[in-house]
């Protein structure tokens, strides 16, 4: 730890420890600062005096609300419109021309799970408002999925600052999809309208949020445990339908298992959900020996009663 | 192969604006000038044709609109991107720069993320040169 910190380290081992367990989000050694930056401003609105109150708070009664906040606080991340732009010109000049073909038209749910404060969400809502005329009788649902927190809160609001909107987003798109409110941009209603936010534990059972024809979790794996990435790899292959898609970051994989999905050759991070419903057992209910890997006690995490809710 | 570094004339009358964008700029690789007004700017590029402009709006002796409506009517003015960089955030004043041949608008104040992000818009740098964040 610096010595320009204020956080104990042994209170940022435990921190470290405690979105593992919770989440299974590493915090590495380069994050002290932004730790330090956003656990600071929570401790203020949550009237501590300190952080290491705060913190010692946190861990010495164990509540469940205030380890929400901070986890939530910490797993916040800075994104930007059309971020990993290859990935949208992947699902416009190629994933929603061929589910057209497909569905003949029909109806075609896309899904950003940990969509943070929207911003990928938001972007593929224009992508698709641009191409629209090339898809006749397509009616495409835009979902949004992460973890309840005020980056999600913001998402539905559709409110971005001066800076957001100007990292990724063409200015003809601002003046196009947006609203000048004092110093911050709002989307307009006729896009905000196109998406629904639901709040949801990434890590958690996923049955209820149905299947979709895309997934876009970009950018996520790099950060998570190894159990944790094949538990949320194996939510993502059961939320993609059947010759669906799932986006990650074009320099992320599916490592060693293939979760029932073939690589999209011309474009990096896109894979392909495999046809035979039947043969998917991802689909059904097979106990998996991995699960064993995160159905372990957590030390930490038992600390918070009904975690459950996270 | 080497590729030739691409230049970009900085056109504001803010002495500490030039400063700070001279200095992402030649971090972003780019072989930055200066001019403090329209009018400088085109005697500039009437010499030497920049790959890129960076226009403030509100300056003395010619302003950035003015100069781009010139610019892109004088031979060769076509070929320059043109990236607005003003306090002004009227959506109408973002359309008339628009429609007189600007390619982008950063809005003031603004950051290197944001620089970068607008050049890549229009071409300039890579895409994807920005790693995701993490956590």
């Amino acid at each position: 730890m610096s010595g320009t910190l204020s956080l104990k380290p042994s209170y940022y081992e435990a921190l470290k420890r405690l979105t593992i367990e919770l989440v299974g989000v590493k915090i590495g050694a380069e994050h002290e600062f932004l730790v330090e930056t956003r656990l600071l401003a929570l401790a203020r609105k949550e009237g501590f005096e300190s952080l290491n109150q705060m913190i010692d708070e946190l861990f010495s009664r164990g509540q469940t609300r205030l380890a929400i906040h901070v986890v939530t606080a910490l797993l916040e991340r800075a994104t930007s419109f059309f971020e990993g732009r290859n990935g949208f010109e992947t699902i416009g000049d190629v994933l929603l021309p061929n589910l057209h073909k497909l569905y003949r038209g029909g109806t075609v749910r896309i899904l950003s799970y940990g969509c943070s404060s929207g911003q990928e969400i938001y972007s593929a809502a224009i992508l698709v408002d641009k191409i629209a005329e090339i898809l006749p009788n397509m009616k495409i649902e835009l979902i949004g999925v992460d973890y309840p927190s005020q980056a999600l809160e913001r998402a539905k609001k559709g409110r971005f600052t001066h800076f957001e909107v100007q990292r990724g987003l063409p200015i003809r798109h601002l003046i196009k999809y947006f609203t000048q409110d004092g110093e911050d941009w709002v989307v307009k209603d006729s896009l905000r309208n196109k998406i629904s936010f639901i709040d949801h534990n990434l890590l958690s059972d996923i049955s209820d949020l149905g299947t979709y024809q895309i997934v876009m979790f970009r950018g996520h794996l790099n950060q998570i445990t190894k159990p944790a990435k094949k538990r949320i790899l194996r939510s993502l292959s059961r939320l993609v339908c059947a010759h669906g898609y799932l986006m990650l970051g074009c320099n992320e994989s599916l490592d060693t298992a293939n979760f029932w999905f073939d690589p999209v050759p011309i474009a990096a991070g896109c894979f392909k959900k495999r046809g035979k419903m039947a043969e998917n057992p991802f689909l059904s209910p097979v106990p998996n020996p991995a699960d064993e890997e995160t159905s372990q006690q957590l030390p930490i995490a038992t600390q918070f009663q009904g975690n459950g809710a996270l | 192969m080497k590729t030739a570094t691409k230049t970009c004339l900085i056109v504001d009358d803010s002495k500490m604006i030039r400063r700070v964008a001279t200095r992402i700029l030649r971090e972003l690789k780019f072989e930055p000038s200066e001019a403090g007004n329209g009018r400088e700017a085109l005697d500039i590029c009437k010499a030497s044709m920049p790959d890129a402009i960076l226009l403030d709006w509100n300056m003395p002796v010619m302003d950035g609109l003015s100069f781009l409506k010139t610019l892109r009517n004088s031979s060769g003015g076509s070929k320059p991107v043109v990236v607005f960089c003003t306090a002004e955030r009227d959506i109408i004043k973002i359309a008339e720069a628009l429609d007189a041949g600007a390619d982008e608008y950063i809005m003031k104040p603004f950051d290197s993320d944001i620089l970068g992000s607008k050049f890549t818009e229009v071409g300039l740098l890579g895409q994807d040169r920005y790693a995701q964040s993490t956590l």
